[in-house]
């Protein structure tokens, strides 16, 4: 294992590009891109990287190298791009397209506040509110975490079972533009970790056939249920790939979510991205003096595991949830996905909002301190609480 | 866990020398961060880069608000801000020339180094001179206070492929940093900094116009700075015309502003607009986009439309005399009067107007024009002596009679050549007084074949006016081609239109009386075109043995005209605007073309003014001529950015059919209909309050009150933004 000194950007980068490179051997690799602060990087690595096979193609919008993507992947392509922002909800109508399409497209989406006002710093709006489309969510924390769920997204994603586009999410700056040692796989290891694509629908001159034409309601319904029946999978087929990916690599690339001092805890924070490092910190520092409170940080977001989290805090009556972003009129999305999932298994618990980090706002030990002290006296859930502002 | 701060600027590299320090500790083994804090990313702007490193995996991802040190690349960055959360007994290493003792003193509590960082990059040529890249040395420097050997500073470079002279530079900061280590515990604990907290006004609430706190201008490195040029068709116009000015008033439909602008300058813009070759469209910079702007047809617009008169200044008691009343006397006398001064014009003819009477016929230049512009003068309250000819002595008399004297008795001799036998019977006459004479009414050529000899206006209106005089058929005979003709362009066109033909090539060489159909026989010859003359214009060489007949009833000669200098002492030296005589004290000034031969009427125009305000001078001492225009001041086509201007045509007037006018005096031309053209004009290098500027700076600190444009440089970072938007290169962007 060598590390290296590398931004999330660089290890995003590295990991789509010997993941095109490692289908050398089938159809190669190939994408459509587009730059926007503060993704460009990534975008720029798998634009210079000597591809064996394959073909990145710089276009005029992030909906043509959704679109670019969509028709390489088609073709039996590896095929990948990254977005942030407002280039993710330019991109939206594709996202939804690969996704409903079924094809294994990995997505690298770096967290950025929707504007205006114009804002470049870190938010998981811009990710979040594609949670209705057919596509699953990994959240990121590390660099390595980065590297490694990009690899194991391609996995997912060209799971015969499976085939959905996979996201592969990370905060802007804190980990995209921050370097830290991370090692970067030789490409022999991802050749054994990613054999070569076989789209079972991929395009064939032999056997033409027309995709994406008028149904009736009844055969869209089962093409709906089809995708539900595969998310309903994703948990098993995460865990086989995850086991796969440390018999190869050596390392844990991460549950869908883990847990830190859970199973007696009476409170616990809900967190995801580089939230869950800095909460982890203070969480460890108050269990030293004897509270009781752990932490989910949560990996995945779709499909949302909100069963695995209950089974993970048997002793919890307090929820906090940490959310960086705001969805207009509810409060932070995870909060509502976890209150949807406990409804009829933990009524009763407190599952209380905290509006922390969004806009790009520093999410700081203090702050954890905060909301902590706040959970544990509550009587009863109120509405989100912000954090980093006072109202 | 050791946390650093960076403060630099843009382009100084202090993100890269975050990952310095990071790498070198990474290379011993720590886990290691190193990041910046990303905002505007342009160069100059103050930004900030952290490093943190511990022996422990690092788990916390929060910015660093209570660094353990901090470093300075930028000695102007020093403030109160780079001790903020600062760890008492810190580290403040900064790049500048300076000792330490006063950042010491300043910052107590902390310890503080120095390092000329920046010379040393320049010794070892890292970066350009301007901008010197100091991250490698203050990484030198950095080992050196945090006790890590330069070893592993030079491990970091390696691994980051910092190669060359980077190491040399760390070693020598590593050596060369200077340090006050006695720490003053004594001082006042630092402020602590924490996130903002406070709510800002939201943008329903109007909070998008508050001013930021921080005074951006300081990050400058450059300012915009405005500068108007002189538009090309200003600096040729040999009358002086403003003329961006009166076309821009146009533009905005203000008829009368323009025809003022004009007044300033030129008591003849109808005329002007009718006769001038305009050599301002000649180098209109609108020609390397589609289309010169139609300004003689405009000025004729302003003149025709435009309600304005201008009244004398003030009352000045000198008695001027004007002798001769063409464009150059008249244009004199009307700037006198206007200044002031009292005029008599003193002509040898009936009326006035010189050769624009004389010369110029009706269907171009209508009477009614003529004498409304001329009326323009006379109603500032100058007086005429008709009929009344000047010779030598009388110029005497005048300049002990007036306290100044101007003579504009144009061109006065015409040029002839010999064609043997021309008789005396009026078939070979002066083009020039042929048209004197068609203009009053005293000559008709029934069902003659006229030729005239000359390329000139006067040739061509000529051969017009005899067509209009029942003249069965009319040819020019020119020596040179179409390409050498002086004439407009536009009349050359009409004439041909009307029926004109022209030979080119072709010399006349004698005339012959009788032996054919007509009364003459003009004897003509082939040429060819050879090396170029003195002029520019290739020289045309006779073919020998190619002489032809062509017949003829009348022969029109019109082969220019020089000045007749009798009425001056022998061996006079004449230059236009300059005293020529010295009689009894009296200034006496010949202009217009008897100076200067320029043959136009905006020339004899300007030349008067000038004259006019020559004079001025002499008497009063107040200077109102215009500096003289240098070449670098003038806009070129080369500096206006034609890429933001959409290609339009130009609007020309209408002309009568020429099988209608051909048999007429009624005025060719109609005139345009409105000044929409004046919209084509690009104000070259001047400023018409477009607000394209206004609109496209990013930073809202570009404002217009008035007229007046506004830069607040206490904001403005000097992006340029409004300089590459100016259309007309009115903004510069200054170094500072």
């Amino acid at each position: 294992m060598t590390l290296e000194l590398v931004t999330g950007n660089h290890a995003a980068g590295y990991a789509l590009a010997a993941a095109g490179e490692a289908n050398r051997f089938a159809r190669g690799a190939a994408c459509g891109i587009y730059p926007i602060t503060p993704q460009t990087e990534i975008v720029e690595y798998v634009a210079k990287f000597p591809f064996s096979k394959g073909r990145i193609i710089a276009v005029e919008s992030e909906h043509s190298a959704m679109g670019v993507s969509i028709g390489a992947s088609m073709a039996g392509a590896r095929a990948f791009t990254a977005s942030s922002s407002n280039g993710l909800a330019y991109m939206t109508e594709n996202i939804m397209v690969a996704g409903l399409y079924r094809l294994p497209i990995v997505l690298a989406a770096v967290n950025r506040t929707l504007g205006p006002p114009w804002n470049i710093w870190a938010d998981q709006g811009d990710t979040l509110y594609l949670r209705d489309f057919a596509s699953i969510q990994l959240y990121c924390e590390t660099n390595q975490e980065v590297l490694d769920s990009t690899l194991l997204a391609f996995r997912l994603a060209e799971d015969r079972r499976i085939l959905l586009p996979v996201m592969v999410i990370m905060d802007a700056f804190i980990l995209s533009h921050t370097q830290t040692e991370t090692d970067l796989p030789e490409q022999a290891l991802v050749d054994d970790f990613l054999p070569p694509l076989l789209l079972p629908h991929q395009l064939n001159f032999d056997h033409p056939a027309t995709i994406g034409g008028l149904t009736w309601p009844r055969e869209t319904l089962s093409q709906r249920i089809e995708i539900d029946e595969a998310f309903e999978r994703v948990p098993a087929a995460y865990e086989e790939h995850r086991a796969e990916f440390r018999r190869i690599f050596g390392r844990d690339v991460g549950g869908m979510i883990s847990m830190e001092d859970t199973e007696d805890a009476e409170a616990v924070l809900v967190a995801s991205g580089t939230i869950a490092s800095t909460a982890r910190q203070v969480v460890r520092q108050r269990r030293r003096r004897g509270e009781r409170i752990g932490l989910v940080k949560m990996k995945m977001f779709r499909p949302f595991p909100g069963e695995a989290l209950l089974d993970a805090c048997p002793k919890a009556g307090k929820f906090g949830v940490l959310d960086r972003d705001y969805a207009a009129g509810l409060g932070g999305v995870w909060w509502h996905d976890l209150r949807s999932a406990m409804q009829g298994r933990r009524d009763g618990a407190i599952v209380q909002g905290y509006l922390t980090g969004g806009c790009g706002g520093d999410v700081t030990p203090d702050m954890i301190d905060e909301v902590i002290d706040d959970l544990l006296n509550r009587r009863s859930a109120g509405k989100p609480v912000w954090k980093g502002i006072d109202r | 866990m050791i946390e650093i701060r960076i403060h630099g600027r843009g382009g100084q590299g202090g993100v890269t020398l975050a990952k310095i320090i990071a790498t070198a500790r990474f290379l011993k083994g720590d886990s290691v961060q190193a990041f910046g804090l990303y905002a505007a990313e342009r160069t100059g702007a103050p930004l900030q880069a952290f490093c943190r490193y511990d022996r422990e995996p690092i788990t916390n991802r929060n910015l660093i608000y209570e660094p353990d040190h901090v470093i300075v690349l930028d000695p102007t960055l020093v403030g109160p801000a780079i001790t903020a959360g600062l760890k008492p007994g810190g580290w403040i290493l900064i790049n500048t020339d300076r000792f330490p003792y006063e950042f010491a003193e300043q910052f107590p509590g902390y310890r503080a180094a120095t390092v000329d960082a920046t010379s040393i990059a320049r010794r070892h040529e890292l970066g350009t001179r301007s901008v010197p890249i100091v991250n490698t040395a203050l990484a030198g420097a950095v080992a050196r206070l945090l006790d890590f050997d330069l070893e592993s500073v030079r491990a970091a470079l390696e691994h980051l492929a910092f190669r060359g002279r980077n190491f040399d530079a760390a070693a020598e900061a590593f050596e060369r940093v200077v340090i006050v280590d006695d720490i003053d515990r004594t001082g006042a604990a630092p402020r602590r900094i924490a996130p903002p907290t406070a709510r800002v006004r939201g943008i329903v609430d109007g909070g998008g116009a508050e001013r930021p706190g921080i005074r951006t201008g300081q990050w400058a490195t450059q300012q915009p700075r405005r500068r108007e040029w002189t538009p090309p068709c200003n600096h040729v116009c040999p009358a002086g015309n403003d003329v961006q000015g009166f076309l821009q008033a146009l533009a905005l439909k203000q008829t009368d502003e323009a025809l003022e602008i004009l007044l300033r300058t030129t008591p003849f813009p109808s005329i002007c607009g009718r006769v001038c070759p305009a050599p301002c469209m000649e180098s209109c910079n609108r020609l390397s986009l589609d289309e010169a702007v139609n300004v003689r047809e405009l000025e004729r617009y302003a003149g025709d439309h435009g309600k304005c008169s201008l009244r004398p200044r003030s009352f000045r008691a000198q008695q001027i005399a004007v002798i001769g009343s063409g464009p150059a006397g008249l244009s004199a006398a009307y700037h006198l009067a206007l200044l002031g001064y009292q005029v008599m014009i003193v002509e040898g003819g009936p009326a006035l107007g010189g050769l624009l009477r004389t010369g110029i016929p009706p269907y171009r230049l209508p009477r009614d024009v003529l004498d409304r512009e001329i009326d323009r003068i006379l109603d500032l309250g100058v007086e005429v002596v008709r009929n009344t000819r000047i010779d030598r002595r009388r110029l005497f008399d005048l300049a002990s009679e007036f306290d100044a004297v101007l003579v504009a008795t144009g061109l006065a001799e015409l040029r002839s050549l010999d064609l043997g036998s021309t008789g005396d019977d009026e078939s070979v006459m002066q083009g020039i007084d042929f048209l004197d004479r068609a203009n009053r009414g005293e000559m008709r050529v029934d069902g003659e074949r006229v030729v005239v000899v000359g390329g000139g206006n006067t040739a061509f209106d000529a051969a017009r006016s005899a067509l209009r005089l029942g003249a069965r058929r009319v040819r020019i005979v020119y020596r040179r081609t179409l390409e050498e003709m002086p004439a407009i362009a536009e009349e050359i066109d009409e004439a041909i239109e009307e029926g004109v033909a022209c030979d080119y090539l072709t010399l006349p060489v004698r005339i012959e009386r009788g032996g054919g159909e007509a009364r003459l026989g003009l004897i003509c010859r082939r040429m060819q075109l050879g090396e170029p003359d003195a002029s520019g214009r290739r020289r045309p060489v006779e073919i020998a043995g190619s002489d032809f007949r062509v017949e003829a009833d009348r022969v029109l000669l019109a082969l220019g005209q020089s000045p007749d200098l009798s009425v001056f002492p022998e061996g006079t030296e004449v230059r236009d605007g300059e005293d020529v005589l010295g009689l009894l004290q009296t200034p006496v000034y010949a202009i217009g073309d008897l100076a200067t031969g320029d043959g136009t009427v905006a020339a004899a125009i300007g030349s008067g003014r000038r004259a006019a305000l020559g004079i001025h001078s002499v008497f009063s001492g107040e200077d109102l001529a215009p500096p003289p225009t240098r070449g670098e001041e003038v806009i070129r086509s080369g500096a206006m950015k034609l890429h933001l201007f959409e290609s339009a045509p130009s609007h020309h007037g209408m002309s009568r059919p020429a099988e209608e006018r051909r048999f007429d005096q009624e005025e060719v031309h109609a005139g345009l209909a409105d000044p929409a053209e004046a919209v084509r004009c690009l104000s070259c290098g001047v400023c018409n309050e477009c607000d394209r500027c206004v609109t496209y700076c990013p930073e809202g600190v570009l404002k217009r009150v008035g007229h007046e444009f506004i830069f607040d440089y206490e904001y403005c970072k000097g992006c340029g933004v409004c300089a590459a938007e100016c259309p007309r290169n009115v903004i510069l962007m200054a170094r500072l």
